[in-house]
């Protein structure tokens, strides 16, 4: 059986094939490039197959040591990285604790403590390769023992609200709750083999998502207490962690970074809360330099104060989704009738400021590399009010119920507002977000929000299969679970798009969520500060930056 | 005497007893307690999964089970650890034993901040120094202001400065804080940026008059309208007694009958009321906190309830009850022992 080397010369034929569809326009770039990094091609091949030049970053002078990063951003309690369930509480760990892959704002997968890796034809098997110079911060090399201790720790479903199982496949056994028997194995001290019961070509993306972070062999044992015991292999070390309050990371001190010289002197990560004023006036009395995220709504604010702007496309969303365990949602005729009565272009705009692209109501984004797109939907309030006097449901009082964070919110306003407009009568409620996630996968009718996947089968996956932890539509259909099934095992990118087709089809059909646009993500920083930019998975890599004082 | 403030110091043990019981019982309705597991495992966690967790960390023992754990009167249990069979730490970031031991309120353990990850007390005494601080600014600007308004409003009542003077004072008092406090933050922060809008910098990195104007501009300028308005009655029912009218018929000036024989007596009133302001700031502080994010006891509270942290909740009552009553103790025996009338009994 082939094996194909990740960061190589050699690919597939099938990605050959693709290449040419880049090329000719056929296919989208960015889905090439994803996928041709998946399969083994470097960056410079993949660009290269595409006819182009790597695109060179931003660095006209040569990076100077010193000065230390503040960068505003929530300082949510540290949890262990397999229970993160926010992008933040992994990134205030991601400065010494780090990632097996990383997937690049050029929307390719590269080898991160990773030294590569090797997947055969069908996507069943991996062979993972370390990086031979990597260290603790405790002195201990980084070895296979390592990699082998945080797989089994992904796959122990025993822990509660480890999301990581999920992501692992069929490494995990369903039965026991571990990792299943000879799933992985060591090969030397370097290299690890994972065998797969059915082919996932999500195996290597996962890896790079922001629960997957690398955590010491004694870190279970220890307590699973990243701020007791900072062991890790990043460019920095932890100082303090003062939760809602800031995180201080200083240069490593014990052994040096694989990566390279370290230019920062330290990180801080502080907290100004959930107003994004404060935000502002941190920018503006200079008490920070960078931050996490900027929302659409104060891109201008911060933009006027001379701060530089940086972008991502991504396919974060949100989904106002009803449960089909609760009447009328039950009959899809409603939900169908709700679908039409938006018009998704201008949920984009009142919702979000216009700052993203509008989806189409299947969770598939245009950057996913197996997107197909399908005929346009209009907005058709006549049909919408025909299904629903159909449906008998014409006079139903919907209640439509949000977070009350501030995307959240206005898109549920954005939805409420459309349906009403078409006459259909809708309640808004906003919980506080401390409260809303305690039921939200019961709500029979509510915006939920999905994080930034690289595949478009990952989330489709999580969110919509029969019986997942995740299904909060409670939707469950047999002949979606086995196209779905088949997508995640198809390589040749047109027989996988013919199923993304109809799995794509199937959901949008159905009618279970209204989803209005993808998201584009946004960050500021001072003009000083070097090599920070927005990730499309809004992960903060902080070893490159550097400081140039004027 | 002595009597009497023990009797006081029971019915606040007794006040605090019944008040943390309150407390303990709302926090542990089922609601709160799935607040609680989500924040602690994972924000999209299952039903079986929460359950687990809350099972495993006792929190489905009996109510009084848990209440005297936390009051110190029943053991408190380690976790026992499911593959190894091993008793384990419950909450690692604060050090808990993994025997099982007394260690509650009466052994002076306030328990562990499941929000902060920290011990409660390293948590609480922080804030409630920072709150201090707070207040000590206010207090400082608040209270001779008010009192200069109010003097010079009351001693010529119904002039034209009584009239401006009491119409700002009933607007400042008359605006809430939360009215008031984004007011001045448009004003100043955005508008103007003299100030800095935020005082997350004032617990981290030291107070100073950029970053802390605001707070306690917002907080003093509800109280000065209303300490003005007390001092200006006190001080117009003053200027119409007989011995005024004697002084000034006695020759003197306007200037020495206001300073030498008004003022002193006009100040007992707004006395009483400054004194009632120490409850009152403890509760401002909470909106004033939150808006501008200045770590005291105000923003811990908010926090606190808002992730169902079960000992930071109810050390946070603990201190209101004891603050909310300790003045009011120290208040009685000041009266006794400044107005000879009265007795305490």
């Amino acid at each position: 059986m082939a094996f194909y080397k990740n960061n190589g010369d050699r690919v597939p034929d099938h990605i050959l094939e693709m290449a040419g569809k880049a090329r000719s326009g056929e296919m989208d770039r960015r889905e090439f490039l994803a996928l041709a990094s998946v399969f083994g091609a470097s960056v410079a091949m993949a660009y290269g197959l595409l006819g182009l030049p790597v695109p060179a970053k931003a660095q006209d002078t040569t990076p100077k040591p010193g000065g230390v990063l503040r960068v505003q951003m929530f300082v949510k309690a540290p949890k262990q990285p397999r229970l993160a369930d926010w992008t933040e509480i992994a990134n205030t760990m991601r400065q010494q604790l780090e990632a097996l892959v990383y997937y690049t704002p050029e929307y390719t997968f590269e080898p991160f403590l990773l030294e590569g890796w090797e997947v055969n034809d069908n996507a069943t098997e991996y062979i993972m390769k370390l990086r031979k110079n990597v260290t603790w911060t405790n002195g201990d090399p980084f070895v296979a023992e390592d990699l082998l201790y945080n797989l089994e720790a992904w796959c122990d479903a025993t822990v509660e609200g480890n999301s990581m199982v999920a992501r692992m496949g069929t490494l995990a056994d369903k039965s026991t709750k571990k990792m299943r028997e000879g799933g992985a194995t060591k090969v030397d001290d370097h290299t690890v083999k994972v065998v797969l019961t059915e082919p996932d070509i999500s195996f290597i993306p996962n890896l790079a998502d922001y629960p997957a972070l690398i955590v010491h062999k004694t870190f279970y044992e220890n307590g699973a207490d990243f701020v007791k015991t900072p062991i890790g292999t990043g460019p920095f070390e932890l100082v303090s962690f003062d939760v809602g309050q800031r995180v201080v990371y200083k240069r490593r001190e014990t052994g040096a970074w694989w990566g390279g010289d370290v230019m920062l002197d330290g990180v801080e990560f502080i907290d100004y809360g959930t107003d994004p004023n404060a935000a502002v006036s941190a920018f503006e009395s200079g008490e920070v330099d960078a931050n996490y995220e900027t929302t659409p709504d104060y891109l201008q604010a911060l933009d006027d104060l001379g701060l530089k702007k940086s972008e991502a496309v991504t396919s974060i969303t949100i989904v106002a989704r009803t449960n089909v365990n609760n009447k009328p949602y039950d009959d899809q005729k409603v939900r169908n009738a709700l679908q039409l009565a938006v018009d998704n272009a201008v949920v984009l705009q009142l919702g979000q400021n216009g700052a993203g692209v509008p989806a189409e109501n299947h969770h598939v984004a245009p950057i996913h590399p197996e997107y197909v797109e399908l005929p346009k939907v209009e907005r058709d309030v006549e049909k919408a009010k025909a299904l629903l006097t159909e449906a008998g449901q014409l006079d139903f009082e919907h209640e439509l119920i949000s977070s009350d964070e501030d995307w959240h919110k206005n898109t549920g306003d954005a939805i409420a507002a459309q349906l009403r407009d078409a006459g259909i009568k809708v309640k808004r409620t906003v919980l506080p977000g401390s409260t809303f996630w305690n039921d939200w996968t019961k709500y029979p009718y509510s915006l939920t929000n999905w994080t930034m996947r690289p595949l478009g089968v990952q989330v489709l996956a999580l969110a919509y299969r029969t019986g997942e932890a995740w299904n909060e539509t409670g939707y469950s259909n047999p002949e979606f679970d086995k196209k779905l099934a088949e997508a995640l095992s198809i390589n040749d990118p047109e027989k996988r798009k013919v199923v993304m087709k109809d799995i794509e089809k199937i959901l949008q059909d159905s009618g279970i969520i209204i989803q209005p646009f993808w998201r584009k993500v946004y960050n500021h920083h001072a003009e000083k500060v070097q090599g920070y930019f927005q990730h499309p998975m809004q992960q903060l890599n902080l070893g490159k930056v550097w400081i140039s004082e004027s | 005497m002595l009597q009497f403030i023990l009797r006081r110091l029971g019915i606040m043990a007794l006040t605090m007893l019944c008040l943390t019981v309150v407390v303990f019982f709302l926090i542990s309705l089922e609601p709160n307690l799935k607040k609680l597991a989500i924040s602690q495992t994972e924000s999209r966690a299952t039903q079986e999964q929460l359950e687990s967790w809350l099972q495993r960390n006792g929190y489905r023992q009996n109510f009084f089970v848990r209440y005297g754990q936390w009051l110190g009167v029943v053991k408190k249990q380690p976790n026992i650890d499911a593959s190894t069979g091993k008793a384990v730490s419950r909450f690692v970031f604060c050090d808990e034993p993994d025997v099982a031991t007394y260690s509650g309120i009466l052994q002076g353990d306030f328990g562990c901040s499941t929000k902060f990850r920290v011990p409660v007390a390293q948590k609480l005494l922080p804030a409630l120094g920072a709150t201090g601080i707070l207040m000590f600014w206010v207090m400082v600007t608040m209270v001779p202001v008010a009192l200069l308004i109010g003097i010079l409003a009351g001693m010529r009542e119904g002039s034209r400065t009584d009239r401006t003077l009491s119409a700002v004072s009933i607007m400042t008092t008359a605006t809430p804080e939360y009215v008031s406090g984004v007011i001045f933050s448009v004003i100043f922060a955005s508008w103007l940026g003299w100030l800095n809008g935020s005082a997350a910098s004032a617990t981290t990195q030291g107070v100073n008059f950029y970053n802390f104007t605001l707070p306690v501009m917002t907080m003093a300028v509800y109280g000065i309208g209303y300490i003005a308005r007390m001092t200006r009655a006190s001080m117009v029912e003053v200027m119409t007694q007989q011995y005024i009218r004697t002084a000034r018929l006695k020759g003197l000036s306007f200037r020495s009958v206001v300073i030498k024989h008004a003022l002193r007596n006009a100040l007992i009133a707004p006395f009483t009321v400054i004194m009632l302001q120490f409850p009152w700031l403890l509760t401002g502080v909470v909106i004033v906190e939150t808006m501008f994010r200045y770590q005291g006891f105000g923003y811990t509270l908010v926090e606190a309830a808002s992730n169902n942290d079960i000992d930071l909740l109810l050390a946070c009552s603990l201190v209101s009850v004891f603050v909310v009553l300790f003045t009011q103790l120290l208040s009685d025996i000041g009266y006794a022992y400044l107005n000879p009338r009265i007795r305490v009994q």
